[in-house]
């Protein structure tokens, strides 16, 4: 499996069609999209939606590892799917049935990870504000703007519940005896940290005025290429002038201290 | 003459269902373009009487009063006071800088172009001009701790709150956090700021508030109680658990790096032996968390062997009993319904007989000082009882090997004294190895046998 400090979904300060077309509009393309996926049935339909879902996910310049990040659980299910299928109907009459669905399942899901990869909070909100309070577009945005940041955190509880004993591993937890230790180990804490976290992330919004008026403005950002910013190490060209400022405190930025 | 920004009479705060107040007659008065530091051990009041400014304590029982002045030049798209709390990663709500820093004024409904020339400002303030449309996710502890000071100037508050903004911060990021308050305090900005080691911000501070047990004591115009700060020096003697000191930790080249990040560690190699005492040093992002995932099997290396207590190429699942790991926040681990129960957890696990579990818990609780703990609910203690507690769980097993990962984040100066202490008698006791990873110096200097610097993926070794 490919090494990833990345989580699935991240926001890319790319810029590229997609990014620029608004999020209502981004939201409108998704829900078709989805519902298409869950209505095909032929190889052919299959296939044609194939080919339109991974062009809008590559017109939005995300690569193929962006694709293997964000889909990659669901490979394991498409297999575990497939394997299903094809045991309790036998290889002739099960195997398309088990792709078909494994893959219907990817592409329902394909449209939102690119809603999520190319669309900023504020142009979310905005987005959503025709539909729904701002409050409530933020309630929605800040929980998936946080999934990230939980997936880390399972990362290091299921790391340090491993190191002392706690049997974790989807191997062992195909044993029933060992649920015991998903949920104790594992959910629980989890859930506290998040329960802490939403309690952290509140007052942080409340600090900052969030919900004492009826409405609220919205910065206007242009667009521009960040692939500079967003390149790994290694393979970044060299970064302007402006942008190398900001890496650490120094003689330029402290000047516009004094 | 200047005139007085906060005014506080005989504060007093109960929170919602708690036996005993936060605060109890805080009283002091601050002027403007003053520093003012809040110093007193962990759960003293501190950051309880920075949210009571801000008007941040919903419920619970008040007394006293606090008065503000307002500016005269104040608009109807700023605030008195504005507050940056402890976490950044929790208190960092958008996705780029820039909406960062906006979302403020966003929600005083100021105009566009008036946000736009308050997140260049506010950006310009904290050295982070350029990176307007930057993802969050990639910035340093630094970068993020700067822009949460950003999105609170960005509202433009004449009364700036930190609280303990140096808790995730290295040595370098400390520094830069206080060349920068030096311009705010040039710039007319009145701080108030509660930290758990002021000495960095010694320079820029105009006089120290003691807080102690919800109650305010008398300002002081130099740091209080400084010994308390001084680096210890505990008498050391030999391991008394090995006779013949063999191996405990051995990497040999290890290389890892990630697509997106690029390289994390360059042909590290180390060498630990049975019971010794060493540091892991090194800045943020030095690569010092890599190298210990890459030691207890959570990160296969790109190359490189490590063989740890006598186990080669080790998996997590290899190592309860022989190594222990503690991570920096305690919550993460915390599940059981008593602090007994969650320090036996690894003993059942291993098949210790009751008896022998019993003997363990109950010596492992008293080595840890948390002997009066036994009975009570783990998530219901104070954050430095729960670090106990969770480092109590990771030492019962008796490790041969014990791995802690920043250890003295968000602990004040006497418990991580203590907390060293008891890590002093491991090796002592048990002939344990004790690896350290953190960007914090040692509160004793003389700990640590050795002294290792990890900076940009390499390992460099300086012996005592």
């Amino acid at each position: 499996m490919l090494r990833s400090s990345d989580y699935a979904c991240q926001y890319m300060t790319h810029d590229s069609p997609v990014h620029r077309l608004g999020a209502g509009w981004k939201i409108a393309i998704g829900t078709l999209l989805s519902t298409l996926a869950v209505g095909v049935r032929t190889p052919a339909e299959l296939l044609t939606l194939v080919v339109v879902a991974l062009g809008y996910y590559f017109m939005a310049r995300l690569t193929l590892f962006d694709l293997w990040r964000d889909a990659r659980f669901f490979v394991l299910q498409a297999v575990l799917i497939t394997t299903l299928y094809c045991l309790l109907n036998g290889l002739s009459k099960g195997f398309w049935p088990g792709v078909r669905q494994s893959v219907q399942i990817i592409l329902f899901y394909i449209p939102g990870a690119v809603l999520l990869r190319t669309t900023r909070t504020g142009d979310m909100m905005r987005g959503l504000r025709r539909v729904v309070s701002y409050r409530l577009s933020f309630l929605v945005f800040v929980s998936i703007r946080f999934v990230p940041f939980f997936l880390r955190e399972l990362d290091e509880i299921m790391a340090a519940q491993r190191l002392r004993g706690a049997r974790l591993l989807p191997r062992q937890l195909i044993d029933p005896r060992n649920w015991g230790d998903l949920f104790h180990c594992l959910l629980l804490p989890l859930m506290v940290r998040a329960l802490k976290t939403a309690d952290d992330v509140s007052l942080s919004a409340e600090a900052r005025e969030f919900g004492t008026r009826k409405q609220r403005t919205f910065i206007n950002i242009p667009r521009r290429d960040e692939s500079a910013i967003t390149a790994p190490e290694g393979q970044r060209p060299a970064c302007p002038a402006e942008v190398r400022s900001c890496c650490r405190l120094g003689p330029e930025a402290r000047k516009g201290l004094s | 003459m200047k005139s007085d920004v906060l005014n506080i009479d005989g504060l007093g705060y109960r929170y919602p269902g708690a036996s005993t107040p936060a605060l109890t007659n805080v009283s002091c008065a601050i002027k403007a373009g003053e520093c003012i530091c809040l110093t007193g051990d962990s759960g003293c009041g501190k950051t309880t009487l920075l949210l009571a400014i801000k008007g941040l304590l919903r419920g619970g029982s008040h007394s006293g009063t606090i008065k503000i002045a307002l500016p005269v030049s104040q608009d109807a798209w700023s605030v008195p006071v504005g507050l940056v709390f402890q976490k950044a990663e929790s208190q960092i709500l958008c996705t780029t800088v820039a909406e960062e820093v906006a979302f403020g004024p966003e929600n005083l409904c100021a105009p566009p172009e008036e946000i736009d020339v308050r997140v260049r400002k506010a950006l310009m303030s904290v050295g982070l001009d350029g990176c307007e449309t930057r993802n969050v996710e990639r910035f340093s502890a630094g970068q993020k701790q700067r822009l949460t000071i950003a999105s609170v100037l960005s509202m433009n508050p004449s009364l700036l709150l930190l609280d303990e903004p140096t808790s995730q911060l290295d040595r370098q990021g400390k520094q830069e956090l206080c060349t920068l308050l030096a311009g705010f305090k040039k710039q007319g900005y009145t701080i108030v700021m509660t930290e758990h080691d002021p000495r960095p911000f010694t320079t820029i501070i105009d006089r120290y508030l003691p807080i102690a047990d919800g109650r305010s004591g008398a300002p002081t115009l130099s740091l209080p109680d400084r010994e308390r700060y001084e680096s210890k020096t505990a008498a050391k003697t030999e391991p008394t658990g090995v006779t013949e000191r063999g191996v405990a930790i051995h990497a040999r080249e290890i290389a890892l790096s990630y697509p997106e990040t690029g390289v994390a560690l360059k042909q590290v190699s180390l060498k630990v032996l049975q019971g010794e005492r060493v540091h892991l040093s090194g800045g943020n992002g030095a690569g010092k968390s890599s190298l210990l995932r890459c030691l207890a099997g959570l990160e296969t290396p790109g190359s490189g062997t490590v063989e740890l207590a006598g186990i080669a190429n080790p998996r997590p699942e290899h190592l309860p009993g022989k190594v222990g790991v503690l991570f920096q926040d305690p919550s993460r681990q915390l599940f059981a319904e008593s602090v007994h129960n969650e320090v036996a957890f690894s003993l059942h696990r291993l098949g210790h007989p009751p008896n022998e579990i019993e003997r363990v818990v109950t010596e492992t609780l008293r080595i840890c000082g948390i002997g009066h703990l036994g009975e009570r609910a783990p998530l219901t203690l104070s954050f430095g009882e729960q670090h106990r507690v969770a480092l109590a769980a990771v030492i019962a097993p008796r490790p041969a090997v014990l791995l802690l990962d920043e250890p003295f984040a968000g602990l004040d100066f006497p418990q991580r004294l203590s907390l060293l202490e008891i890590l002093a008698e491991l090796p002592d006791r048990y002939g344990a190895t004790v690896l350290i990873a953190s960007h914090d110096e040692l509160p004793d200097h003389t700990w640590a046998d050795r002294t290792l610097k990890l900076s940009e993926g390499r390992l460099d070794e300086t012996t005592h």
